[in-house]
């Protein structure tokens, strides 16, 4: 799936999703909620700062 | 008003009615009158300029079109508060170097400073906390103590 793709599906612009995927931008809660219902993910996965630090 | 005009158009029609306010006050109060037709001609140049730019994939055309989403609005805010804190600079400026060279004229300069001001403490009570309730309850979905404070 593209950024575009992804962007139009959550209902914001392209750049904001580069954003959140460099981690320049924090979304919202509302946002999140909408991009972990996307996913099929609870919240708290998607943003778990320890979880992401041991991905890396 | 403004909702009869397409969103994208709301910005630049909103610039160029701006400048055109500026030529009709350039008109009215300058023998050269003759220049008014230039700015005018200006203002709807921007007009166009602007609508053209709205159209593209960037943040700041987002913004210009009135198709932010949460993050541009965000950017936007910021860039509207550097641009207050900038201008109220400007006017502290000129307040000082008028008041030092030429008393009378310092006023317009205050005046920006007190307008400026008296916005800040509206923006302050009107964007300001919520109500205040009673301290350290925590009710259901509704936290009325910071973490950070205990």
């Amino acid at each position: 799936m593209s950024q575009a793709e992804l962007a139009a599906a959550l209902g914001v612009s392209r750049q904001t999703i580069i954003s959140i995927e460099n981690g320049r931008y924090l979304p919202s809660l509302p946002l999140a909620f909408v991009i972990a219902r996307f996913f099929d993910l609870t919240v708290d996965k998607m943003f778990d700062p320890d979880e992401e630090e041991a991905g890396t | 008003m403004m909702t009869f005009i397409r969103p994208r158009l709301r910005k630049p029609l909103l610039g160029g009615i701006a400048f055109l306010g500026i030529a009709a006050a350039w008109a009215i109060g300058s023998p050269a009158w003759g220049l008014a037709i230039v700015i005018a001609v200006v203002a709807v140049g921007q007009t166009v300029a602007w609508y053209t730019w709205a159209g593209a994939d960037t943040d700041e055309s987002a913004l210009l079109a009135s198709r932010a989403d949460e993050r541009q609005k965000q950017v936007g805010l910021r860039a509207r508060a550097l641009a207050g804190t900038v201008a109220l600079a400007a006017a502290y400026t000129g307040l000082v170097i008028t008041l030092a060279v030429k008393m009378a004229d310092a006023w317009p300069f205050a005046a920006l400073l007190a307008v400026a001001g008296f916005a800040y403490l509206l923006g302050l009570s009107s964007y300001g906390s919520g109500e205040p309730g009673p301290e350290g309850e925590v009710t259901a979905g509704h936290q009325t103590r910071s973490p950070a404070s205990s």
